[in-house]
């Protein structure tokens, strides 16, 4: 009897403890759900993680001055909209989508009064500034100028540029290739 | 150019991309409270599309039990107005049977003769077996000859009534239904 016992004790011990499955949910999940439910702070968490991404995508399109705004609105109507997302888990394609979209509206509503500031000879390559490079980026096709502010302006990595857009890795790396040898290019063009 | 840092900031760092990031850093996302308006309008995910779908369902079930029973109904009325040229009992409807059955009008009394074939016929629509059609197919001379019979029977029953009218001093009411039918 006590050697049963302690050959039970034994195992329970040498036993590898394992404790219930528990099925994360993606946290957007949790949080869209929430923010449906009423409860609307908690769509500030959603406004830190993705608050970025929306800066980036802005800012490949629309001028920096206006960037700022802009991402309070698209993040207002997002939260308005919400309701409407069928998937939480692609918030972030979703968003994305609606700046670009919000960004197109801006051009059209402002097409007269925007003024292009690009193509602009730059005599010294190394002293160049934010801004001019900004514009060389923004001189891209539209998916290699978003890939690279997101990488080089807001400091994601490829595979973290992916999650949040919704791209797969893949894409992401051809368009961080891609488009660093044509702003290469580009750069080295003007230069001269 | 150094691929893996380009990708995940891996590997031995490549300057061409360093420079790239402290510059452009500055223009990076600086942020700012989200300041969500008090009367901010969120609704609610739409949950009517499951609701439409049941409501949809509902109604096609309501509406198919609703043509059967009217159907039925159809054919029990049929059924009750054939009952007095043929053998069979008449039914009223089938929503009141029992009444039919059990508290028969004078008039009607002659037509049930046997209660067990009231009940018969009762239990037969009840179980939704198909209705004979007790009454007879007539030919075209048949139909014919009814007509025939039932004109004089009209016209003898005008008549009639005129010779009742006449002995009772009514005035007389120059019509005789039917009159021109015989010629």
């Amino acid at each position: 009897m006590i050697e049963a016992e302690a050959t039970a004790e034994m195992l329970l011990m040498t036993g590898t403890f394992r404790s219930p499955e528990i099925i994360e949910e993606p946290i957007e999940q949790t949080i869209v759900r929430a923010v449906l439910e009423g409860e609307h702070d908690r769509f500030g968490r959603l406004y830190e993680m993705y608050g970025p991404l929306v800066h980036g995508v802005l800012l490949a399109r629309v001028p920096r001055d206006e960037v700022d705004d802009l991402v309070q609105d698209i993040f207002l109507h997002a939260l308005r909209k919400l309701h409407t997302l069928r998937n939480p888990t692609a918030f972030g394609a979703w968003i994305a989508m609606i700046a670009r979209n919000r960004a197109m509206d801006f051009h059209r509503a402002s097409r007269e009064t925007v003024e292009v500031e690009e193509n602009t000879a730059v005599a010294k390559p190394t002293n160049r500034t934010a801004r001019e490079v900004l514009d060389f980026i923004r001189q891209l096709p539209d998916a290699y100028r978003e890939t690279l502010v997101l990488r080089f302006v807001e400091g994601m990595t490829g595979p973290e540029i992916a999650a949040r857009t919704g791209l797969t890795p893949a894409s992401v790396r051809v368009n961080l290739h891609r488009g660093m040898k044509l702003l290469r290019a580009k750069m080295g063009v003007t230069a001269t | 150019m150094n691929d893996k840092y380009l990708w995940d900031r891996t590997g031995e760092p490549d300057a061409e991309v360093q420079q790239l990031e402290e510059l452009l850093g500055t223009l990076r996302y600086q942020p700012r409270p989200l300041e969500i308006p008090a009367t901010i309008n969120i609704r609610r995910k739409r949950t009517f599309i499951p609701l439409a779908i049941a409501a949809a369902i509902a109604l096609v079930i309501g509406a198919g039990l609703w043509i059967r029973f009217a159907s039925s109904n159809q054919r029990a009325i049929e059924q009750a107005r054939r009952g007095p040229q043929s053998t069979a009992p008449p039914l009223e409807t089938p929503s009141a049977p029992k009444d039919s059955v059990a508290v028969a009008p004078q008039g009607q009394a002659i037509y049930l003769p046997n209660p067990r074939k009231v009940n018969r016929n009762f239990v037969a629509l009840k179980s939704r077996r198909p209705t004979q059609t007790l009454a007879p197919v007539l030919t075209e001379q048949e139909l014919a000859q009814k007509e025939q019979v039932l004109v004089a029977l009209r016209l003898v029953s005008a008549k009639l009534n005129l010779a009742q009218r006449k002995a009772q001093g009514l005035p007389q009411v120059n019509a005789i239904r039917n009159q021109h039918k015989i010629g």
